[in-house]
C-alpha cells in the first residue's frame, strides 16, 4: 500500500502559512525566537479565539490550512505531537497557584494546559468525531503521531489523517530550558551552528500540519514509506534498522539521494548525526533544516515539511545542503534522521510520487 | 448600582477576554448565557464564580447556583450588592 | 486468519494496594480507598483523594533504586505496576524481539515542579528537576529501569491516556513493528490538577456516588497499571500463558465541548460502538461494562445515555469501580482494564459502590453488589476531557 503526505503547512520563525523559506529563508541571529504570526481572523471566529492561546490558534490555522491545500472536507484522524502542550496556559495556572495560592484560580487556564486541548481544540473547529490522539514524548512527538497514523492506514482502520507538530517556547520555559543546558550564549549564524564546538542550539517555535492519506491526488507532495522510533539504539541496532527499512521500501543505500539530519550546533548531539551518516551514507549529501527553524520538541516535524517540500518541487535549495560528499542529485528518495539528546531517535523514509 | 454595573462589566471583559468590546457593547438586561446576548457557557459561569469570590467574597456553592444570579449584568450587580463581604 | 492480540501479563498499584491480589481482595471485600489526604501538600485537605500508600522512598526501596536517586512519583509508580506485569510475561527471561513500551501520562514531573517552580525561574536549586517536568522524561525513566525495550513512546490525552496506550500498541504489534508492547498509564496525584479539577466544580467533598441522583463529583486518586500485549502465536512460542484476549478497541471524539460531553454522549456511543464492530461482537455478547463512570452529573449521564444507544432493552451489567480506586485520570484506562481482566478471570461483576437513587436523566441501575457470574466479554471505557473516547473489549481465551 502507498502512502502519501497530501499537504503541510507551517507557523515558524519563517515566514508562516507559506513556502517563502525554501527561496527567501529568514536568517536567524538571536539564541530565542517566537513564531511569526499570521492574521488568525480567516481561521478563528473572534469568540471561538478568546480562550485560545498562541498554540491554538496556529495549530488552528496550519490545520485548516493543510486540510484545505489537501482538497478534503473532513480527515479520518486527528493526531498532534507536542512537548509540552499548552504550556503557556499550564505556566499561567501554575503561577498563579505557586505565587496567590490554593485560590481563585481560573478553571479556563486549566482546561486549555491539558497537552490533549491541541487535538481536542482541532476537532471542535472541524467538527471531527475520528480518531483522535495526542503524543508527548519529548523530541520524538511528532514522530509518534506519524508513526500512528501510518499504522492504522496500513491496517485499513483510516485512509488519511491530519497529522501535527505543536509547541510554543515561553520566555520563562526558554530560561528554564537554558538551566539545563538547551541554548548556546551570543550570536547565532548558520556558520556559528555548523562550526559549533559548544553545547545547546538556537529556539524556535513550532506549528506544522500535514495531511497523510492512501490515495495518490494530483496535490500529493511525496510518498511517505515508513517510520520508525527506536528507544537508545547501539549503532549496530540503528544501522540494523536503516536496512530493514531500505530493504522494505526495495531500495539500496545508493537509492537515497540525500539523508536530512537533525544538526542543530550542539557539538555532542551534532556528534551523533556525523557518525550516522559516515556510518550509514558516506557517499551521500546530507540536509539540515534547524538552521532555518530553530530547536523545539517538535521541530523534527519541520524535517518531514522540508524534505516533502523539495520531493514535492524535485529541488533542493542549497541553503537545506549540509554537506556533499558528492554532487546532490535531484531527490528522489529521502532519508530523515533525527534524534533527541541520544535517547528518542526516529528514521523516516520518504519518495517521490 | 449603575456604577457597579459598569465595574462588573469591565471585569467580565476582562476576565473572559471578551477581545474588543467595550461596557456601552453589553446590554445590562440582556441574558449572558444561552444563543442571545453575551452567549457565554459553563465554563464563562465558573470564571464569573472566581470572580464573585476573588472581587467581592461572594461565595456560590455550586456551579448550578450561578444559574439565577448571573441571568444578566444587572442581576449579577443586585446580588453583589445584597450579598458582597469587600 | 489475523492473529489474535493476548494479554500475557498485568500489574497495578493504587489506593487499593500493590499487585493484582490486593486489588481483587479489596474489590471482592467492597472496601473502597477513598479517604483523607496525608501526601498530598495542600490546603485542600476537605477533598476525599484515593492515594497511593506508598511514599516515594518505599517504591524506591521496593525497587532497588537508590534513595538519592531523582525519580518523580509518576514513574516510580509505573515501574511498580509495570514490574508486575513484566514478571508475568517473564518479558525478561524470553525476550522478544522488539518491545514497545506506550505509556500514558498527563501531569508528567508536575508533582515535583509545582513544589520547585520558584527556584526554577529564580535560581539554580532543583534544577536537575527541570529535565524531569515532560510527560516523556518519565516514560524513558521507566524504560531504562527495565532496559528491555527498543521503542517508548508517550500519551496524553487526559483521562483516556492508558486505553490509547493500549491501542497504539495493539496497533504496533498488528503491523509486526514491535513483537510485544507493554503498555497503560501512571499519574500520582499533584497540587496541579487537584486545583484544576477543583476550579472546574466538579470534586465531591464525600466519596463519589457514580450513577446515583445524588451524585455531586468525582473524587481524584492515584496509580499505574499496565497490560503486556503480544499475539496469542507469540505468547505460545515464548511458552507463557496468555490472560484473556484483546478483542477489539476504537478511539474517536465527542468534538463538543472542551471539557463537557456532548447532551446524546456521542463519543462514548461512537467508541462503545467501534469496540463492539472492532470485535465482531454483538452487544448482547458483552457480559460486564467496567464504565467511565467518575460521578460527575455530565460523565453519568451521557455515558448511561450513549449505553442505553448502544445496547438498547438489553443493558448488560455495568459498574464503574471509581467510588473504589477514585479517578486515577491518565492511568484510569489501564487501571480499569486490569480490573476487568479480573473480573473476567474470577467471574464476577465488581460493585459500584455508593450508589443510592437512579438518575431522571437515563433509566440505568449499576450493580451495586458484588455479583459472581460467567463472564467472557468485558467492555472498558475511557473518556477524557477534550471529548477523547476510547473503548475495548476483553475476551476469554476459548
Amino acid at each position: 500500500m502507498d502512502i502519501f503526505i497530501q499537504s503541510a503547512a507551517h507557523i515558524s520563525i519563517q515566514n508562516p502559512l507559506c513556502e517563502d523559506w525554501f527561496e527567501n529563508p529568514i536568517p536567524h541571529t538571536e539564541g530565542y525566537n517566537r513564531s511569526i504570526e499570521p492574521d488568525y481572523k480567516p481561521f478563528i471566529n473572534p469568540i471561538a479565539a478568546r480562550r485560545m492561546g498562541k498554540l491554538i490558534k496556529r495549530a488552528i490555522a496550519t490545520s485548516v490550512s493543510a486540510i484545505q491545500s489537501a482538497d478534503l472536507e473532513q480527515v479520518d484522524a486527528i493526531i498532534t505531537g507536542t512537548g509540552l502542550g499548552c504550556i503557556e496556559n499550564t505556566e499561567k495556572f501554575l503561577s498563579a497557584m505557586v505565587n496567590e495560592g490554593e485560590q481563585f484560580l481560573q478553571p479556563t487556564f486549566f482546561m486549555q494546559s491539558t497537552h490533549n486541548t491541541i487535538s481536542s481544540q482541532i476537532a471542535l473547529h472541524q467538527k471531527c468525531n475520528g480518531y483522535n490522539c495526542t503524543y508527548s514524548h519529548r523530541g520524538t512527538s511528532f514522530e509518534s503521531g506519524l508513526s500512528d497514523a501510518l499504522q492504522q492506514m496500513l491496517l485499513g482502520r483510516i485512509n488519511n489523517a491530519l497529522v501535527g507538530g505543536h509547541d510554543e517556547m515561553t520566555p520563562d520555559y526558554y530560561n528554564m530550558l537554558g538551566k539545563i543546558g538547551y541554548w548556546k550564549q551570543g550570536e547565532i549564524s548558520e556558520q556559528t551552528l555548523k562550526r559549533s564546538n559548544t553545547k545547546g542550539s538556537f529556539a524556535g517555535e513550532t506549528s506544522v500540519a500535514l495531511v497523510v492519506g492512501t490515495t495518490h491526488t494530483q496535490h500529493s507532495l511525496c510518498k511517505l514509506r515508513d517510520v520508525d522510533l527506536l528507544y537508545k539504539p547501539s549503532s549496530e541496532s540503528l544501522k540494523q534498522a536503516v536496512e530493514r527499512m531500505l530493504q522494505q521500501a526495495n531500495l539500496h543505500v545508493s537509492d537515497i539521494n540525500a539523508v536530512m539530519l537533525g544538526t542543530s550546533g550542539d557539538c555532542d548531539f551534532d556528534e551523533t548525526y556525523k557518525r550516522f551518516a559516515q556510518t550509514n551514507f558516506p557517499n551521500t549529501p546530507t540536509l539540515w533544516y534547524k538552521h532555518l527553524f530553530g530547536e523545539s520538541f517538535t521541530a523534527a516535524a519541520f524535517s518531514v515539511y522540508a524534505a516533502a517540500t523539495c520531493l514535492s518541487k524535485k529541488h533542493v535549495p542549497q541553503h537545506l545542503v549540509y554537506n556533499t560528499p558528492k554532487p546532490l542529485e535531484q531527490p528522489h528518495n529521502i532519508l530523515i534522521y533525527n534524534h533527541f539528546q541520544n535517547i528518542n531517535h526516529s528514521l523516516i523514509l520518504l519518495s517521490q510520487c | 448600582m449603575e456604577e457597579l454595573i459598569t465595574e462588573l462589566k469591565k471585569e467580565i471583559i476582562d476576565v473572559l477576554n471578551l477581545e474588543g468590546m467595550t461596557p456601552d457593547d453589553i446590554d445590562s438586561d440582556a441574558p449572558m448565557f444561552g444563543d442571545e446576548g453575551l452567549a457565554l457557557d459553563s465554563i464563562d459561569a465558573l470564571e464569573l464564580i472566581v470572580l464573585l469570590e476573588k472581587n467581592y467574597g461572594i461565595k456560590l456553592a455550586n456551579a448550578a447556583a450561578g444559574k439565577e444570579v448571573f441571568k444578566s449584568v444587572r442581576t449579577m450587580a443586585e446580588y453583589v450588592s445584597k450579598n458582597r463581604t469587600k | 486468519m489475523a492473529d489474535k492480540l493476548v494479554v500475557t501479563g498485568m500489574g497495578i498499584i493504587s489506593g487499593l494496594g500493590v499487585g493484582k491480589n490486593d486489588t481483587l481482595q479489596a474489590l471482592l471485600a467492597e472496601k473502597s480507598s477513598v479517604g483523607t489526604i496525608t501526601h498530598l501538600q495542600t490546603t485542600h485537605t476537605d477533598i476525599p483523594v484515593a492515594e497511593v500508600r506508598m511514599t516515594d522512598d518505599e517504591m524506591k526501596s521496593a525497587l532497588d533504586i537508590p534513595q538519592n536517586q531523582l525519580v518523580t512519583r509518576t514513574p516510580l509508580m509505573a515501574m511498580v505496576a509495570a514490574k508486575e506485569a513484566i514478571q508475568q510475561a517473564q518479558l525478561q527471561k524470553q525476550k522478544p524481539k522488539r518491545i514497545a513500551f506506550i505509556n500514558g501520562t498527563t501531569v508528567g514531573g508536575m508533582e515535583k515542579s509545582e513544589l520547585f517552580y520558584r527556584d526554577f525561574l529564580d535560581n539554580e536549586q532543583h534544577k536537575e528537576f527541570i529535565a524531569a517536568h515532560d510527560c516523556g522524561a518519565g516514560t524513558d525513566a521507566v524504560a531504562d529501569y527495565f532496559g528491555i525495550f527498543d521503542v517508548t513512546t508517550t500519551i496524553s490525552t487526559a483521562c483516556s491516556s492508558a486505553i490509547n496506550a493500549l491501542i497504539i500498541g495493539a496497533n504496533l504489534i498488528k503491523t509486526g513493528k514491535v513483537d510485544a508492547a507493554v503498555v497503560g498509564g501512571t499519574e500520582c496525584l499533584s497540587k496541579f490538577h487537584l486545583n484544576g479539577f477543583n476550579t472546574l466544580m466538579i470534586l465531591d467533598r464525600e466519596p463519589c456516588k457514580p450513577f446515583s441522583k445524588n451524585h455531586v463529583g468525582l473524587n481524584l486518586g492515584e496509580g499505574a497499571a499496565y497490560l503486556v500485549l503480544e499475539t496469542a502465536s507469540a505468547a505460545q512460542e515464548r511458552g507463557v500463558q496468555a490472560l484473556c484476549e484483546l478483542n477489539g478497541y476504537a478511539n474517536f471524539c465527542d468534538a463538543f465541548h472542551q471539557t463537557a460531553t456532548s447532551p446524546n454522549g456521542q463519543g462514548p456511543f461512537l467508541a462503545m460502538q467501534g469496540a463492539l464492530a472492532d470485535s465482531n461482537l454483538q452487544p448482547s455478547d458483552i457480559d460486564y461494562i467496567s464504565c467511565h463512570g467518575t460521578g460527575t452529573g455530565n460523565n453519568d449521564t451521557t455515558e448511561g445515555i450513549a449505553i442505553t444507544r448502544v445496547f438498547g432493552e438489553h443493558i448488560p451489567d455495568f459498574s464503574s469501580t471509581k467510588a473504589f480506586t477514585g479517578h486515577t485520570t491518565s492511568a484510569a484506562g489501564s487501571v480499569e482494564a486490569v480490573i476487568s481482566i479480573l473480573a473476567l478471570q474470577n467471574n464476577f461483576v465488581p460493585a459500584n459502590l455508593n450508589f443510592t437513587e437512579k438518575m431522571d436523566e437515563v433509566d440505568i441501575v449499576p450493580v451495586t453488589k458484588t455479583k459472581h457470574k460467567e463472564i467472557q466479554h468485558v467492555m472498558n471505557n475511557s473518556f477524557g476531557f477534550g471529548g477523547n473516547d476510547s473503548s475495548c473489549i476483553f475476551s476469554k481465551i476459548k
